[in-house]
């Protein structure tokens, strides 16, 4: 059984408990994982309980072995406290200065606690893999105590799921063998931050697939998995920007907060036309399994092999290498990509080219031969040549000009009272949202969109009470979440808009969306 | 994640309560000493960057509990260790008896691939006090009949034979990491409707 623990623990200074009186308080700034100093009093009562639950348990031992040392006893209990963990400070090299040394002294960095969001991976075994801020071979010591955390809770048979810490959540993720941990101070749930630990996960499968990394875990528990990934370090970081807590303002964080992808809009002719070109220079072509074209991180057109289809998570890993690969666009590539929901256990061989020099829409054929590479090749000489006679590049480059889609924003602007929305249709997982305008395209106000957005979906999919209606006056806006049986709208309005205009805007762009639907969403994926 | 020149040791200290496995480990990394007795509780962590054979090594140091009832992390706390450090104290005779308990112990928790040869290097600790009770022979005997484990006599107060000892350990275990080969062969091709990715899984539902 998993169990959501509501504990405090400080990693970074547990040194300070073993020090503390056997005093069961702990003051604030001690429970704070980043010094942080506002959190509600029910957190403080879970704190409690725990905390006396954890005494209680070392208190049976204590009464069972011998007392250690007169004057030490209360010191122990102090610090048993902390979770039976102690960390001393990190390393010092002996032959570097000292002032190098307080660079990497993250753990005493104000910059490095203070970051909105860390994301850790290591192996079971406690060896850093990845470190979002900071080198990851520098914080060997905090890695080593998130495996004793993990392998503590573990031993009892369960499995530690979350430690909220103030304002701090810590969300634990235990895949095969390895330990993902994400600590966020931002307004994500746990569900949330699993989500995109799950995506940071299948980053890892898609490089390395699933049978050849428990393979080599298999062979060897002590394996410093950076010796396979070394080279993809990019994908992470561009994976894990795609948020507001980057330096990027984008709507890139809703596609994995809903779990979906978005589509590049295009009139239906067009759309067809492509989808037409594209299945019939492949249709031929055996072990061929997904033909995908993207632009501007969204789907222009799927082709598929009957009976298979693709996952959203497998698609924005497929933009993710896209995106940040930039490779890609002075000459074509031949590249092992696994696609885990897909299937977890092998590669799938991408051959991967943007169609024209003049057009930036990229196309992968995805086969299970991996000698496919000439064939494939010829296909999609044959689908560019096609779409240049139908001005379907044209088409898309149109649309790739325009910074946003103008049918989109003229929409948007008929409702100057709206700021932002996103629509997901409950048959399909594409995304709509316009593009972030005013006042949401400086990042601190980026952030707090996100935030919105994050406890409407989290109330919304709610597994213990999930709600189907949200209408909130908050500060600065009025927000709307809504749930029917065909679509989930969540929509942020000026402050200033009574009940009755937000009904008649949302009514007015369902409508709008209703009709202009196949320019936006795709229905169904052609199949080969 | 950082080249492939870096590298990352897990080291474990094992051995009695009060041999002095948190000293050794504070000598080592922070060349400090105190006299005053700490209990550790569950586990305690260091690290330290070292310069072996022209590579930089991160030894990521777990210093354990001796004391049986602060051993709360269980099995899979030892796991993946490249090297673990069995340390008794010269002058109390049952903490180098125990050294064979807590070798088996330290084998059937971790299991590694090649128990025979997995590295351990034994610290006597504690040479500068005057009632010394185990003799370097007597250590040396029982080195060499676990299949010759180097033996240093430390002392981590007066700062003896540690930054030797520990430069060993760093050797031994980069020496077992270079010996083990990576796997990075090429999966099996994926088989269409095979039991992997069957059109049915559940899994793949549809974008």
């Amino acid at each position: 059984m998993d169990i959501e623990r509501s504990l405090s623990v400080d990693t970074n200074s547990t040194c300070e408990f073993l020090d503390a009186e056997g005093d069961s308080e702990i003051n604030d700034s001690e429970t704070n994982f980043y010094q942080e100093a506002d959190h509600d009093q029910e957190a403080e009562i879970q704190n409690h309980s725990i905390i006396s639950e954890l005494r209680d348990g070392l208190e049976t031992q204590n009464a069972t072995a011998l007392s250690p040392e007169p004057g030490q006893s209360k010191q122990l209990a102090a610090s048993a406290e902390s979770l039976a963990l102690s960390t001393s400070t990190s390393a010092k090299t002996e032959d570097s200065n000292s002032a190098l040394d307080e660079e990497h002294d993250y753990l005493h960095d104000s910059v490095w606690r203070g970051q909105k969001k860390h994301i850790f991976i290591l192996s079971e075994a406690g060896k850093p893999i990845f470190s979002l801020h900071g080198k990851e071979d520098k914080l060997a010591t905090l890695f080593g105590v998130i495996q004793a955390l993990v392998s503590f809770v573990q031993h009892s048979q369960d499995a530690i799921t979350s430690i909220h810490a103030g304002g701090i959540k810590i969300a634990f993720m235990h895949r095969g063998s390895l330990i993902l941990v994400a600590a966020s101070r931002s307004n994500m749930s746990v569900q949330q931050l699993q989500l995109q630990l799950g995506d940071v996960y299948n980053q890892i499968l898609s490089i390395l697939t699933y049978s050849e990394m428990n393979k080599n875990f298999e062979k060897r528990k002590n394996l410093d998995l950076r010796r396979l990934l070394s080279g993809s370090e990019r994908l992470f970081y561009n994976l894990l920007a795609n948020d507001g807590c980057s330096t990027k303002v984008s709507n890139n964080v809703f596609t994995f907060l809903t779990n979906s992808i978005r589509v590049f809009p295009l009139p239906t002719t067009v759309r067809s036309q492509i989808t037409s070109a594209i299945q019939s220079n492949c249709s031929k072509i055996k072990n061929l399994v997904f033909a995908v074209l993207i632009a501007n991180n969204k789907l222009i057109s799927l082709v598929r092999l009957k009976a298979y289809s693709i996952h959203p998570a497998d698609l924005r890993l497929i933009f993710n290498l896209v995106e940040c690969s930039e490779s890609f666009k002075s000459s074509e590539n031949w590249s092992p990509i696994c696609l885990p929901r897909f299937d977890k256990n092998g590669f799938l061989h991408a051959y991967v080219s943007y169609l024209a020099d003049d057009c930036q829409a990229c196309l992968l054929l995805l086969s299970v031969d991996r000698d496919g590479f000439f064939e494939l090749k010829d296909a999609k000489v044959k689908i560019t040549e096609k779409l240049k006679r139908n001005h379907c590049l044209e088409a898309v480059n149109e649309e790739l000009k325009q910074p946003f889609n103008v049918k989109l924003y003229q929409q948007v602007v008929g409702i100057p009272e709206m700021r932002h929305f996103l629509y997901k249709p409950k048959s399909t997982a594409q995304l709509l949202c316009p593009m972030l305008r005013h006042p949401y395209k400086s990042l601190a106000e980026l952030d707090r969109l996100e935030a919105i957005y994050c406890d409407l979906l989290h109330r919304i999919h709610n597994s213990v009470r999930p709600l189907k209606l949200i209408y909130e006056v908050k500060e600065s806006e009025v927000v709307l979440a809504w749930a029917t049986g065909t679509y989930e709208l969540y929509a942020v309005f000026e402050p200033v808009v009574d009940k009755a205009t937000v009904i008649k805007y949302v009514d007015k762009l369902i409508k709008w969306i209703e009709k202009e639907y196949d320019v936006y969403f795709i229905r169904n994926h052609a199949t080969f | 994640m950082a080249s492939r020149k870096k590298s990352l040791l897990k080291v474990i200290i094992l051995g009695d309560s009060s041999v002095g496995k948190t000293s050794l480990m504070n000598q080592y990394v922070n060349k400090r000493f105190s006299n005053q007795y700490k209990a550790t509780i569950g586990a305690d962590f260091c690290t330290k960057e070292v310069v072996v054979n022209d590579r930089v090594v991160t030894m990521q140091i777990w210093d354990t509990a001796g004391q049986e009832r602060f051993q709360s992390l269980g099995v899979a706390f030892y796991r993946g260790a490249d090297c673990c450090v069995l340390v008794y104290d010269v002058t109390a005779p049952n903490s180098f008896k125990n050294l064979d308990s807590w070798r088996d112990e330290f084998l059937i928790q971790a299991s590694p691939r090649d128990p025979e040869h997995f590295p351990f290097v034994v610290l006597g600790n504690k040479v500068d006090l005057d009632n010394r009770q185990v003799s370097t022979r007597r250590a040396q005997q029982w080195c060499q009949s676990k299949n010759d484990i180097p033996y240093y006599e430390t002392s981590a107060k007066e700062g003896i034979n540690v930054e030797l000892a520990f430069q060993t350990i760093a050797k031994n275990a980069l020496e077992q990491e270079a010996e083990a080969d990576v796997v990075n062969d090429f999966p099996d091709q994926i088989i269409l409707n095979s039991q992997n990715n069957r059109p049915g899984n559940p899994d793949n539902c549809q974008c």
